[in-house]
């Protein structure tokens, strides 16, 4: 099938202004939108700039949104998008150049949610490793999958509107560790979501679980972490 | 060992306890809105009053908003408990759609600054409303 690919490009030494360039190519609808945009990168314009490294959904490097929805480009198989495909950078982040956005606020986001297992108490008497159960692992299985692809976040009203908002994806890793039984931060994460800046700024919009390429349910996680923090209970 | 936090560990500043408000608030103004509907028909509704006019008196139980209904005497109706509940109504709506429109504005003002001038002008916007609400309330 022969594919119509407008791609947003911006160089920001030459354009004043964004605009959208158009490609025709030849496809199979087996093809991912990242196929077309290698070819066109590495046969029409070597000068198209995006982001891409593992190519099979695992990094989260190359979410973009493509005809509207935030995806993995990776992921996006063109049969699920028809013969017009347009590609633009994600939104809520400064564009750097073409389809690259500049990523420091979202990460500056996820580091306030201290991303990292905290436990200070001295290891189980033989030394070895701290048991779980299985339901206990369970319990926060689902958000261990996020690749902080930023699907979630950019597909944000409230993080469009500014960027000192958490997001999705922060508390998607806030869950991740709240609800893990061996860890003994939850107090202090739930003192950074309770920021004017934090949980509040969540309207349940579900664009966040619409967006995510790893199907993570990520605002029933949010609603778990409202529930936390007025119940207290970390189950 | 059940994993719960007591209050004091969970953060629960202003943020927090506005968000329980507008949810609980929400419930109450249901309740309200209830109490509005059964005062409604119990003061015959079903035979004297249009649709419209039972929602006015459902949403804000004062007397003149059914006086021109074909209710024969509504003068008892604007006793003490209809005037509690209007002005619960008033209280309780306002303070949640105020609220409402701080956590709007919340979403795109981000300095200290402009957030401490919407608070403001919010207080002072829910006072008033509140005041001249309670005066319409109590001397219709
Ligand atoms: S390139 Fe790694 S997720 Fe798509």
């Amino acid at each position: 099938m022969e594919v119509t690919l407008k791609v947003f490009r911006f160089n920001p030494d030459v354009d004043k202004k964004w605009r959208y360039e158009t490609y025709k190519l030849e496809a199979d609808p087996t093809d991912r939108v990242l196929d077309l945009l290698e070819r066109v990168k590495g046969y029409t314009d070597g000068s198209l700039a995006f982001r891409r490294s593992c190519a099979h959904g695992v990094c989260g490097s190359d979410a973009l949104r493509i005809n509207g929805k935030n995806s993995l480009a990776c992921k996006a198989l063109v049969r699920d998008y028809g013969e017009k495909i347009t590609v633009e950078p994600i939104m809520g982040l400064k564009v750097i150049k073409d389809l690259i956005v500049d990523m420091k606020p979202f990460f500056d986001n996820y580091k306030k949610i201290l991303p990292f297992f905290i436990n200070d108490s001295p290891l189980p008497a033989d030394g070895k490793e701290r048991r779980q159960s299985i339901e206990q692992r369970e319990r926060f299985d689902d958000t261990t999958k996020c690749i902080l692809c930023a699907c979630c976040t950019t597909s944000c009203p409230s993080f469009w509107a500014s960027d000192d908002y958490l997001g999705p994806a922060a508390m998607v890793t806030a869950h991740r560790f709240i609800f893990d039984s061996r860890d003994e931060s939850a107090s202090e994460r739930l003192h950074i979501l309770s920021e004017t800046s934090g949980i509040a700024r969540c309207h349940t919009v579900f664009n966040c679980t619409m967006a995510c390429p790893r199907e993570i349910q990520i605002t029933k996680a949010i609603g778990e972490l409202k529930l936390a923090m007025v119940t207290g209970n970390l189950e | 060992m059940k994993r719960t936090l007591p209050i004091s560990k969970r953060g629960l500043n202003f943020e927090t306890i506005m968000w329980f408000f507008t949810r609980l608030s929400a419930l109450a103004m249901y309740g309200f809105i209830i109490i509005g509907m059964i005062g409604a028909l119990v003061m015959g509704a079903r035979m004297n009053m249009n649709f419209a006019d039972v929602m006015r008196w459902a949403f804000m139980s004062n007397s003149t908003h059914v006086q021109s209904t074909n209710i024969p005497d509504i003068a008892p109706w604007a006793n003490a408990f209809w005037r509690l509940v209007a002005s619960g109504f008033l209280l309780v709506a306002s303070a949640h759609g105020v609220h409402g429109l701080v956590v709007i504005a919340d979403d795109y003002l981000v300095k200290p600054l402009q957030r401490n001038v919407v608070r403001l002008l919010s207080i002072v916007m829910l006072v008033s409303i509140g005041l001249i609400g309670l005066y319409v309330i109590w001397t219709a």
